[in-house]
């Protein structure tokens, strides 16, 4: 993060003192995940219900609570992403007028703000990654998505892309190269695209489409469609939902999503893969990536750190998103043919280059995807 | 004595907030207070790195004039606001706490 090669003109910058923030709460994270995680993993496995348990996950979680150096544990780990925020915040409050001058610029695209929108429940009653004022917050100008983007670099640890964090986009791009070859889209939409770190990748390969974003927040929006621009793609962002998505039947060529079930609720994964299903024309091709992991198959620490997630870092659907049964739910939505298994994290895809099948290699290296033809 | 001279707009309210289950709300807050003041000694220590690093490198300041600095007038004054950031940084989850508590 200290040297980015990947990066992007609206980026809100930081100072000499801001970067010093960020390095550290980042430096902080990594400490906590590396170094106190594993000794919770311990901590856990001793107290353990037992697999004849019949609720050992839940059970462990619940025992895990009386012990103090969990609690401090999940203390910090909270405390580490409020500060972040709040450092985030600060910077890009800093410079807000500078950022909305520098959107004001962009005449690429287009932004369709609908200001009667109501977000759902599960993104205003929880804002996700506990990130103040939500996904949906309608702040002045472009602050919202500013801080949403800058907090994803760090959150992201640098992992995903740089400050482009576009290595989801990149998987669902060497998706469908790899299952779906022949496919040339004239219209690419994405539901919850928040600033448009995954849109962009699609937008560039297929040049001749028209690619739009779909999400909740007008703030959000106005930040994607300047970044859009300032990086030179044409995108068009519209306000609203994935559930519900103001688009008619059929209109659309490749429909996606990224790592955006698991930031929603049980029944809106459902709803959401259907949706998927009407807006494609016939011979279209939905594509929905998730993290990597498999509920059922992760060890008791693993499924007792995304019920950390869920709680303590509004993750709502995390246990939801990684346990359910997407090949029932895509044929249940509509879909016949329904790919379901792990597409190897690409940074540069190119058709020919495959990297689709049944084994996970590992978060970061591995994205689980869904997809099907219409 | 109310900070007028470096109030900012508060950051928006952050919904849905937990309890940890068994974490007091006054430890979730000193554990918070303790990582902000961690955070901010960080940035001090890598400010005062980069001051001497560029002092040294041009040869322009003895260690003893820093030693026998006082700050005066404009610059006590940029102390001050200094000092009331890093109070409303480090002392955040304080506030944050009275503003759930009064939504509540």
């Amino acid at each position: 993060m200290s040297t980015p090669s990947l990066t992007h003109p609206m980026l809100p910058e930081a100072s000499h003192d801001e970067m010093a923030q960020q390095l550290f709460i980042r430096d902080l994270k990594m400490w906590l995940g590396g170094e106190i995680e594993p000794l919770q993993g311990e901590i856990a496995r001793k107290l353990d219900p037992g697999p004849s348990h019949n609720d050992r996950d839940a059970e462990a979680f619940a025992r895990l609570h009386e012990e103090p150096a969990f609690r401090s544990w999940a203390g910090m780990f909270r405390a580490s992403q409020e500060i972040m925020w709040d450092d985030i915040w600060r910077s890009v409050e800093r410079q807000a007028d500078a950022l909305d001058a520098r959107a004001d610029a962009v005449s690429l695209g287009s932004l369709k703000l609908d200001p009667d929108f109501k977000a759902p429940a599960y993104l205003v009653d929880g804002h996700v990654h506990i990130m103040p004022g939500g996904y949906d917050l309608d702040a002045p100008g472009v602050k919202q998505g500013a801080m949403m983007d800058r907090g994803g670099a760090v959150y992201m640890l640098g992992r995903n892309g740089g400050f482009l964090n576009d290595g989801r986009g990149k998987t669902v791009l060497a998706h469908v190269y790899a299952l779906y070859p022949d496919l040339a889209p004239r219209r690419i939409l994405e539901l919850g695209c928040g600033v448009g770190t995954s849109l962009l990748p699609l937008a560039q390969a297929f040049p001749e489409a028209e690619s739009y974003g779909l999400d909740v927040g007008s703030s959000m929006l106005r930040y994607a469609h300047a970044r859009a621009g300032h990086l030179g793609v044409a995108a068009h962002f519209v306000q609203g939902s994935a559930e519900q998505a103001p688009f008619e039947d059929g209109s659309f060529d490749l429909v996606f999503s990224a790592a955006l079930m698991h930031e929603t609720s049980a029944e809106a994964i459902e709803r959401i893969l259907a949706e998927s299903h009407r807006l494609l024309r016939p011979g279209g091709v939905a594509v929905h990536l998730e993290v990597p992991s498999r509920y059922d198959e992760l060890d008791l620490w693993s499924q007792i750190r995304s019920q950390v997630e869920r709680d303590y870092n509004n993750e709502p659907a995390w246990q939801a998103a990684t346990s359910a049964d997407y090949a029932a739910l895509m044929r249940t939505a509509g879909f016949k043919d329904v790919a379901v298994g792990f597409q190897d994290a690409a940074w540069a895809p190119a058709p020919g280059q495959g990297g689709f099948g049944s084994e996970s290699k590992g978060v970061f290296r591995s994205w689980f995807v869904t997809s099907a033809r219409r | 004595m109310p900070m007028e001279c470096c109030r900012v707009n508060l950051p928006p309210p952050t919904a849905g907030r937990r309890e940890i289950t068994g974490l007091s709300v006054i430890e979730d807050q000193a554990l918070s207070m303790i990582a902000a003041l961690a955070s901010e000694l960080a940035v001090a220590r890598e400010r005062i790195d980069t001051l001497e690093r560029l002092l040294d490198a041009n040869g322009t300041l003895p260690r003893a004039q820093v030693e026998a600095y006082r700050a005066e007038g404009e610059a006590a004054q940029q102390r001050e606001g200094l000092r009331h950031s890093l109070i409303a940084k480090v002392f955040r989850p304080l506030r944050d706490a009275s503003r759930r508590a009064l939504e509540g």
